[in-house]
């Protein structure tokens, strides 16, 4: 029963945060999405109530672990998009997959020679 | 919230609801029979599965996403949860510091700048070209961003999760190439370029690594979330 309740509040801050991302995103004309208005919300509070994490995260964990599943509705509708698909199917393949492969590259590149000589060795005792 | 449950609580939307959990069990044991291999992603088989239903029912796709509108509206709370593990991860950011910081950035202007790139000189449709900027970051934050730039979301996700799987079984072969051993480097390029998916290609690497990963997924998710729709309306606002 406490787990159902925690569950219960961990979903109304959510859910709080949510509404209240969209309402000032519209009510203020932001370029910014609502819903990354509502993320910044939520993180204030985590960072304000301490205590609220594990209730966040009772409600929050199956959500976030088995998100590939609401993507089902969203990706089904790409048929429509068919045409434009196979129209450009070089020029996507070759920015999804030669694209991607550079960027992981160049990126981690870029992380070596950033972090210098602590990226090898670094001391994660502390962490 | 409303009309997504009065929609979902209908005997049809219940059907649906189940139909699209029962495959996305199927998928998810898969994907656990392949021993978690990117290319078996969970997704790809609940998709096929749902679609097959759909066409031995001979019911359109738009019926569908209105049963199933539950799942879809379900996104918003999910990318708001998102602030969880960012919270989490915040003692590491802190530890890193700007050289994090500095990594992720870098990482976070070249994947889309090099996908919009080859787009561009194909000289593809706009819609598309816009749409494939978000192609790096975690699903429903690039469906959120590319309905903002005037791109097309449901694209996004697709172009979403197959950059993760190409990113996740490349990047072996990709950090020997460009001879990135540390495996810190990699986490971040992998949570970074390929989020979720790569993040989950990390976790085998170590735990730290899949720590630095998620950071790397959660802070260019969210700055290239920010960055895009205030870009696009700069620049829309100029033109």
């Amino acid at each position: 029963m406490a787990k159902a309740g925690k569950w219960l509040v961990g979903w109304g801050v959510i859910l709080l945060c949510y509404y209240a991302g969209i309402v000032i995103s519209a009510s203020f004309h932001l370029p910014v999405p609502g819903t990354l208005v509502g993320l910044c919300l939520l993180l204030i509070m985590l960072f304000l109530f301490s205590g609220l994490d594990s209730f966040i995260a009772l409600a929050a964990t199956p959500l976030l672990t088995h998100m590939s599943l609401l993507f089902v509705p969203a990706v089904l509708g790409v048929g429509i998009y068919w045409q434009d698909i196979m129209q450009n199917w070089m020029a996507i393949a070759i920015a999804i997959v030669v694209s991607t492969a550079m960027s992981l590259g160049l990126a981690g590149k870029v992380t070596v020679l950033v972090f210098g000589k602590r990226g090898n060795d670094t001391d994660n005792s502390q962490i | 919230m409303i009309t997504a449950l009065t929609h979902s609580v209908t005997l049809q939307g219940m059907f649906w609801l189940t139909i699209t959990l029962i495959a996305y069990i199927v998928g998810l044991a898969i994907h656990r029979r392949c021993y978690g291999h990117p290319a078996a992603h969970p997704l790809i088989v609940t998709v096929l599965l749902v679609a097959a239903v759909l066409m031995l029912t001979h019911t359109s796709v738009q019926k569908y996403q209105v049963s199933a509108q539950l799942l879809h509206w379900l996104l918003g709370p999910v990318t708001v949860a998102l602030a969880l593990p960012i919270y989490r991860q915040w003692a590491q950011l802190k530890h890193y510091g700007w050289r994090l910081i500095v990594s992720i950035c870098a990482g976070g202007v070249i994947a889309p700048l090099l996908a919009w790139y080859s787009l561009w000189v194909f000289s593809a449709p706009t819609a598309l070209q816009l749409t494939i900027l978000a192609k790096s970051i975690t699903t429903p934050l690039a469906m959120e961003a590319t309905r903002q730039i005037g791109g097309i979301p449901a694209l996004a996700a697709v172009f979403v999760i197959v950059t993760g799987i190409v990113g996740s079984v490349l990047s072996g072969w990709v950090f020997r190439l460009f001879n990135v051993q540390s495996t810190d480097a990699q986490g971040i390029a992998l949570g970074t370029v390929a989020h979720g998916i790569g993040t989950a290609r990390a976790i085998h690497m170590g735990e730290d690594v899949a720590a630095m990963a998620t950071l790397a997924l959660c802070i260019n998710g969210i700055a290239t979330a920010l960055v895009l729709p205030l870009l696009y309306s700069f620049f829309s606002f100029l033109g």
